[in-house]
């Protein structure tokens, strides 16, 4: 068994305001491979943020189980995740440097060990020449690219991204995607990615899951089979790109007509 | 998340709040700026120097001498102070600069880590937060005489009562910036490996910091504040002791002179603290063009 992340049964419901309770997350059942790129998509409001924070130990589920690389997850982050939310998670008092430290401080690393380590993850990410920048002076693309650093410097064997590119133009958008598909392959992680862009998920995932409208469960799970690597700028154009996209559409397309 | 964060009400003054113009540089344009400024400043000067040498205005309006003196006569008194000797201001400004300088460092320092401690707890914010909402909305100033009584006429009275003034706005403000972090941030550094305490020394501290700078230039006016008035209910020394002696000889140049020192005063420990926080938060976006 090579199970990276298990969904047994996943379920979790939330108490509204008013006292009734919301079922966000119906049923998952979902195992995902070692190494494998895996991207959720969705309606919004489906509960992809929510299962995304079950997995991480965020929140812990009202139903069913999260196993992390064969232990149950049980409201502590499991020590081999690493998870990269929408929102900027960048230190604005820290250099670009001591952000991507901060993991290996946090470990309590010396500072000559950890200087090498660096610097790798910088030239991967393209940042070498950043090193000693604030994040005030970065482009909303390469603090992304940061964070992402950040992620990388306590090696996880798994990334979870939360519609990671959501806020960025199409232009860096797509740069940054041919970079996290180089770290990918060089690296080797098991990632999760959300997103509510489809071109973006066939573009990047091994496998493409569709949720339902709350309470959500899993309507299609479409295996892209367009080898790696990659050439994300070449990509959109094949038919193969267009099927699968025609294939996840017509699920999706029905969620989104039916929650109008 | 908003139900169950407790709220503490105060006058907080939010960190990201830009205008800073007094620390703004002077750019193109700006010296056609500084002469307006100091010709508007110069007629003011002159209209008030000139009134009080006619005899009419002098005898119908209140441009009498006696009440408002004049700019002449309360330069040549700051000056006549500045001279050794044993009229010299330096005694009282040494004072007055010492109690406010200390309780401006106390009230700083305690309202900075009670604000984060209570962050840090939910549990004591929401059995506190009834006891601090009532203590900032009672008349601070009605403590001066009590706090003259407990600590006696002297600089413990003036550091107390300056530390009063300054505590709950460094406090408010404090708490809620330790509050104002994302909660992904906080988890973020979870998947990072960070521990609670050190994530409180990495990310919140840091963030409530910025809030606490943004409150120092209110806290320095509050402190001065403080120290002047614990000089006049009682005291031997300080500005606000020569303010109430000028009150007794009715003597209008000494408190004009003693106003115009105070100001300074206040402008000079401003710019102080300005300069401080360029150093410390020069990360911020707020001084990204500076």
């Amino acid at each position: 068994m090579s199970a990276m992340i298990g969904l047994r049964h996943l379920g979790k419901s939330f108490e509204s305001k008013s006292g009734e309770i919301v079922k966000a997350v119906g049923d998952v059942s979902l195992t995902i491979e070692k190494g494998e790129f895996v991207c959720i998509v969705g309606p919004s409001g489906c509960g992809k943020s929510t299962i995304l924070n079950m997995i991480a130990g965020f929140l812990p589920p009202t139903a069913g189980e999260v196993h992390v690389d064969g232990a149950r997850v049980d409201r502590d982050v499991p020590a081999s995740l690493g998870y990269i939310f929408q929102k900027d998670t960048v230190l604005p008092w820290y250099t670009v440097r001591q952000n991507v430290g901060l993991g290996l401080k946090f470990a309590g690393a010396a500072r000559k060990d950890t200087d090498k380590k660096i610097d790798r993850l910088l030239r991967l990410a393209h940042l070498s020449n950043f090193a000693e920048a604030y994040p005030h002076q970065l482009s909303g693309g390469m603090r992304r690219r940061v964070a992402l650093c950040m992620s990388l410097a306590v090696d996880p064997k798994i990334l979870l991204l939360d519609e990671p590119f959501g806020a960025l133009d199409t232009h860096t958008k797509t740069h940054l995607h041919s970079e996290l598909l180089e770290i990918w392959r060089e690296l080797g992680q098991t990632i999760v990615m959300i997103t509510h862009d489809l071109d973006e998920a066939v573009t990047l995932a091994s496998r493409v899951i569709v949720l339902s409208s709350p309470p959500s469960h899993i309507l299609l799970e479409e295996v892209i089979d367009i080898p790696y690597p990659r050439d994300v700028f070449e990509l959109r154009q094949s038919n193969q790109f267009t099927a699968h996209i025609q294939r996840v559409w017509k699920v999706l397309g029905n969620q989104f007509r039916a929650a109008a | 998340m908003s139900s169950d964060q407790v709220q503490i009400a105060g006058p907080e003054i939010s960190a990201g709040r830009a205008s800073r113009t007094q620390s703004r540089r002077r750019s193109a344009g700006g010296l056609r700026i500084t002469l307006t400024q100091v010709l508007i400043l110069a007629v003011a000067l002159g209209v008030w120097e000139a009134l009080t040498r006619i005899t009419w205005f002098q005898q119908n309006t209140i441009f009498d001498p006696f009440f408002i003196s004049r700019p002449s006569l309360i330069g040549a008194r700051i000056w006549q102070w500045m001279q050794p000797g044993k009229n010299a201001i330096w005694p009282h400004l040494a004072s007055t600069l010492y109690a406010t300088g200390l309780g401006l460092l106390v009230g700083t320092a305690s309202g900075f880590a009670v604000g984060v401690m209570l962050a840090q707890s939910r549990f004591w914010a929401k059995v506190l937060n009834p006891f601090i909402v009532s203590m900032n909305s009672m008349p601070r100033i009605a403590f001066v005489p009590l706090i003259t009584m407990l600590f006696g006429l002297g600089l413990a009275s003036k550091v107390v009562t300056a530390w009063f003034m300054v505590f709950f706005l460094v406090f408010f403000n404090t708490y809620k910036g330790a509050n104002s972090v994302e909660q992904e941030l906080v988890n973020f550094c979870r998947t990072l490996g960070g521990r609670r305490s050190q994530i409180l020394w990495r990310v919140r501290i840091p963030t409530a910091a910025a809030w606490t700078f943004a409150a120092l230039p209110n806290a320095i006016s509050f402190a001065l504040i403080g120290v002047v008035l614990a000089e006049f209910v009682g005291s031997t020394t300080g500005v606000g002791y020569l303010l109430t002696t000028a009150l007794a000889t009715l003597n209008a140049t000494d408190m004009f002179a003693s106003i115009v020192i105070l100001s300074l005063v206040g402008v000079g420990l401003v710019y102080l603290i300005s300069a401080i926080e360029r150093r410390l938060l020069h990360w911020s976006s707020e001084f990204r063009n500076d």
